[in-house]
């Protein structure tokens, strides 16, 4: 389909113990062949099939590394075009003169994205798999890895079938009744309000599925805030279980704000550490404690952590009434130590709230934290339920829903059938966005700038 | 030495397509001649005797705003006039008539014997004279050479046509008048590819062997809508049309003849209309149903011959009558005509452009069922636009493409060139994206004015549209300025008022004086404009965007080999045809609507690229 042949490394940057270099298009065999020599010299080779071999620099007119080339002829690739890959060790350094020994060859750097645009364009994925395979690659947890993989397999696009055929069955009986006055076909409002009914709980399920997917694929923020000394930073570095901040016995003794990624059941949290609130001693520190009320307010989740070895404060409860209403978890921290705070009087502040008790320091009730996280964050979902991904999905979900509402309620104000046939029919070509059967250009585009070279 | 004549264009059968085709060339100034096989049968109808109904009642308003004829021909011919989904938006109704078919058949002919600059022939075309690729005129059967500068081939059913009863079958292009296997042949041999298409007709009974009693009558509308824009008389009905309905033991008799129906045997291999299936289709295919409607239509005021719409079948004679002795009410009655099957050959409208022409020769147009339609106004529609692009070809001036937002003229056109045909293709409303737009009321303000600069509409009915349009803008201007105080003590607009889905325009005028005079046509035509005003605006947009990335420049330098996700044909054709706008390259043939949106998202890229100050093209 596409006239030049492209190449690319298509493992990570970085050292690793095994890298490839892949090429695609009509010219990568012959390509490969100039700088690969098989160790048993064949006429041919073999489809599908590792061959061992040396690679050959045919500008310094010699064999600088071991590896294995396997050769893919098209149809039956990733990209429907012919694809050969060389796998040898995984150094940069290698790697990157395979490939600029490749251009040299005659093939072009593949530009991001480029393997499964091809693969795209060839109709071998529609849109919903090209955006799964983003997901494998740029996966920040396994559990998404997971998703990603069912997604593959195309079970949202079978979701997304089952609602377009739902859709597509709701407007044929509207445009039956209209196209058809005279023979009886005519269905009562009643029963198409009941249809588009069960069609929009469907979709919200499907949207509200949407907050998992934010979940599991950006992660969400947690803030972990309360006033000064309170342990804050020992906590930090006790669950990224490394001295990330620096912890001193000294009250303000962080200024400035912490971020770092907590794996908690393969899901993957940004955790933030921040100045304690109260009055600031230095110019530096009211700034810190500036950023982290606005960090703390924008977090999808805080900890709030109070003393509990000290008797419980105004300002305590100054920040529980800030946060209740937050997704929040109460630390009662310090329980290694003599308890003066009166949990009762504190709890009874923030009923809904769960609380734990723990020692940062001891590490005492860590692994009971962290499975509250997991279980207050994130959303459970129940079986069989679908997870969407994408931002562009749900905006895709919530204009479909909104087409469906707008269509309900003028079937309710009494309007004629083909107005609010009007609204369903809309739905149609946003479902073949979703599912990639109608290409616009700024949804193309926006999925392959996103993609990282190399599939 | 065989008889010689020479025209401007020579139409070649003169059914729905043909004779609006002849009408609309002679009327465009053009010496015109069209050949039929029978004089008799000009603008017969061969199935049911009705014009009109859904998206066909559009488009005979439509082909009535620009110039045609069959509006007025269906108003004059008409007995009985309903104008259907009164209860629904202006957007779905349409008007239907029930016809006297020899009536209109003779006032067709009747019509065209005036009509200056059109010679009407009795003739076979057995054969279209083409040199370097270009139509010279045609052959007939006796071997007379009739020349032209253009040909429009109409011919219906009469292709190849092989009527079906029971499992026997025999040639013919409608009941017992000859089908045209030479012509069929040498449209093969000039490189159209055809294919079998299969449609049906029902029997006709004599209306004094039916107990009227057992059915229920369907009368005409109290005030009938009239199709054409200019039909001044008043419309009468003059018959009642009835009510009926298959039952359990009608569907007994079908399953235990089906071993005689040339469908389920496999005897006709051409495909069916599913819109319109015979009754043994309805049987097998919906089990579930208790019963089938029918309807029971006089075909004219001076014939006895009821057409039983609703039962078409292929069926043996016996057991057409044997269904009949199933319904009561028509246990008795005498079958005139039987029902049939016919099979016929089709031209696959992929090879035309969008001006119905045919892409391989210069100057021949195809219109009508041979491009795969059904249905009198599907025909006539396009054998309007053949005539009106024939005639502007010869006059040397550019092609009359209607887009999919001005008419369902376009709809169907566009659907038949660039999807093709698999079944015999009706236009539903459905098939609009613009629906709420391509209304009856607004018809002539769509197209009125092609009719006029093309010649198909005179200076008398122009100034009448004019009128009419100043009458409209008046109440517009009424609705919008004028308000009411509302329940809530707020002003409201007499538009906003009109919106409401219970309110109608009298309702209106009962809070404000109007100083102006509507006709009925023109009150619905206001209430549609304000009903639908959001979604009209919204379309109106949406239009307009399109026509922006159609206008979109393809520069010149562009190497169309290099876009990714195009077809080789696609690119091929790219290469050779050069468009050099995205909207040129959509009207090619075979860009589909995916390679226009490649070829527009890969000029955006370049377009970006090129003024980041990167290379416009990748390096080797």
């Amino acid at each position: 389909m596409l006239e030049d042949t492209i190449i690319a490394i298509s493992t990570p940057l970085g050292y690793g113990g095994l890298g490839i270099v892949r090429l695609s298009g009509k010219k990568s065999l012959p390509i490969a062949k100039k700088m690969f020599k098989p160790k048993k010299s064949k006429a041919q080779i073999p489809p599908r099939q590792p061959i061992l071999g040396n690679l050959y620099h045919f500008e310094q007119k010699e064999f600088f590394e071991e590896a294995y080339l396997t050769y893919l002829p098209s149809p039956h690739t990733y990209t429907r075009e012919d694809v050969v890959e060389i796998s040898c060790h995984g150094s940069p350094v290698i790697l990157e003169e395979v490939v600029r020994l490749g251009i040299k060859a005659g093939a072009r750097h593949a530009k991001p994205g480029e393997f499964t645009l091809r693969a795209f364009l060839s109709g071998r994925i529609d849109i919903l798999q090209a955006e799964a395979i983003n997901d494998i690659i740029q996966a920040p947890s396994y559990k998404q890895v997971k998703i990603s993989f069912s997604q593959l397999e195309g079970s949202l696009s079978q979701k997304i079938a089952s609602l377009r055929s739902q859709i597509i069955l709701l407007l044929s009986q509207v445009e039956a009744s209209i196209e058809f006055p005279e023979e009886g076909l005519r269905i009562s409002a009643k029963q198409i309000s009941k249809k588009m009914e069960k069609a929009i709980h469907d979709l919200k399920k499907l949207v509200e599925s949407y907050d998992l997917g934010k979940t599991l694929s950006e992660g969400l923020t947690l803030a972990i805030t309360g006033r000064k000394n309170v342990g804050k930073s020992t906590l930090f570095n006790s669950l990224l279980q490394k001295e990330r901040a620096i912890v001193t016995p000294y009250p303000g003794t962080t200024r400035d704000y912490l971020c770092d990624k907590l794996n908690v059941n393969s899901s993957i949290f940004t955790l933030i550490d921040m100045a304690g609130l109260g009055s600031p001693l230095h110019l530096a520190e009211k700034e810190g404690i500036k950023r982290g009320k606005i960090l703390a307010s924008q977090a999808d989740g805080v900890l709030l952590m109070l003393d509990a070895s000290q008797g419980e404060s105004t300002e305590d409860f100054k920040l529980i009434e800030k946060f209740k209403n937050k997704k929040t978890i109460l630390l009662f921290n310090k329980i290694d130590l003599p308890q003066k705070i009166n949990k009762k009087n504190v709890k009874s502040r923030a009923e809904s709230l769960p609380a734990l008790e723990i020692s940062a320091l001891k590490g005492t009730n860590l692994e009971k934290l962290k499975e509250t996280i997991y279980e207050f964050f994130v959303p459970q979902q129940k079986q069989a339920e679908e997870v969407i991904l994408h931002l562009r999905q749900k905006l895709l979900l919530e204009d479909i829903l909104d087409c469906l509402i707008d269509g309900l309620r003028l079937l309710k104000e009494g309007h004629s059938e083909e107005i609010y046939a009007e609204e369903i029919r809309k739905t149609i070509p946003l479902i073949g966005q979703l599912t990639g059967e109608i290409r616009t250009d700024d949804i193309i585009e926006n999925i392959f700038s996103r993609f990282c070279v190399g599939k | 030495m065989n008889f010689v004549d020479e025209y401007d264009v020579i139409v070649v059968g003169a059914g729905h397509a043909g004779c609006e085709a002849a009408y609309a060339a002679s009327t465009m100034g053009l010496e015109t001649c069209l050949i039929t096989i029978h004089l008799e049968t000009i603008a017969q109808m061969s199935c049911n005797p009705a014009i009109g109904g859904l998206a066909k009642g559009h488009l005979v308003r439509e082909i009535d705003a620009l110039g045609g004829i069959m509006g007025l021909l269906a108003d004059e011919t008409g007995i009985q006039f309903r104008l259907l989904n009164r209860s629904r938006g202006g957007a779905v109704q349409a008007p239907r008539a029930q016809s006297d078919k020899a009536l209109y058949r003779l006032t067709m002919k009747n019509w065209l014997e005036k009509v200056p600059n059109l010679t009407l022939f009795q003739g076979v075309v057995t054969e279209i004279l083409i040199k370097d690729k270009k139509v010279q005129g045609v052959k007939t059967l006796e071997g007379n050479r009739l020349l032209s500068k253009a040909v429009i081939l109409t011919p219906g059913t009469f292709l190849n046509g092989l009527i079906h009863i029971g499992l026997h079958s025999y040639s013919a292009g409608r009941a017992n008048e000859p089908a045209s296997h030479e012509l069929s042949e040498n449209l093969k041999q000039l490189g159209l590819k055809s294919f079998r298409l299969k449609t049906g007709t029902p029997m006709r009974l004599h209306e004094q062997t039916i107990d009227w009693s057992r059915f229920t009558a369907q009368p005409g509308d109290k005030k009938p809508v009239p199709f054409s824009f200019r039909t001044q008389k008043d419309l009468k009905n003059q018959i009642l049309c009835h009510i009926g309905y298959t039952n359990q033991k009608t569907h007994e008799v079908i399953k235990k003849n089906l071993d005689k129906s040339p469908l389920y045997s496999g005897k006709i291999t051409g495909v069916g209309p599913r819109y319109c299936p015979s009754i043994e289709d309805k049987v097998v295919k919906f089990p579930h149903h208790q019963r089938h409607q029918f309807f029971l239509e006089p075909e004219g005021l001076e014939t006895a011959e009821i057409y039983v719409n609703g039962i078409s079948s292929s069926l043996p004679l016996e057991a057409q009558m044997e269904i009949l002795k199933s319904i009561p009410g028509l246990d008795q009655a005498k079958i005139l005509r039987p029902a049939y099957g016919i099979e016929y050959d089709a031209v696959a409208p992929t090879q035309l452009n969008h001006s119905l022409e045919a892409k391989n020769i210069k100057n021949l147009f195809l219109a009508g069922q041979i491009n795969g339609t059904s249905g009198y106004e599907e025909a006539a529609a396009q054998g309007l636009m053949a005539g009106i692009n024939a005639s502007l070809r010869i006059k040397g001036r550019k092609h009359f493409i209607l887009g999919r937002n001005e008419a369902y003229i376009g709809v169907l056109i566009d659907d038949l060139i660039s999807k093709g045909v698999e079944e015999p293709y009706r236009l539903f409303t459905s098939r609009a994206e613009y629906r709420l737009l391509l209304r009856i009321d607004n018809a002539d303000k769509r197209l009125t004015q092609y009719g006029y600069k093309y010649g198909l509409i005179n200076e008398k009915d122009y100034e009448a549209y004019q009128k009419k349009q100043e009458r409209i803008e008046k109440a517009m201007h009424f609705l919008q300025k004028e308000r009411i105080i509302a329940d809530n003590k707020e002003k409201l607009r007499l538009k906003d008022l009109l919106k409401k889905p219970e309110v109608k325009f009298k309702n209106v005028v009962e809070y404000k004086k109007f100083n102006g005079f509507l006709t009925d046509e023109e009150i619905r035509h206001v209430e549609s404009e304000v009903k639908y005003e959001g979604y009209l605006k919204k379309q109106e947009k949406e239009i307009a965007r399109i026509k922006k990335i159609e206008g979109e420049k393809i520069p010149e330098n562009t190497n169309f080999r290099k876009i990714p996700g195009l077809t080789r044909e696609v690119m091929e054709k790219l290469e050779e045809i050069r468009p050099q706008t995205i909207g040129e390259a959509k009207k090619i043939p075979g860009i589909t609507p995916a390679a226009a949106m490649n070829l527009h998202i890969y000029l955006g890229i370049q377009k970006r690229k090129s003024e980041k100050g990167e290379m416009f093209h990748v390096k080797h």
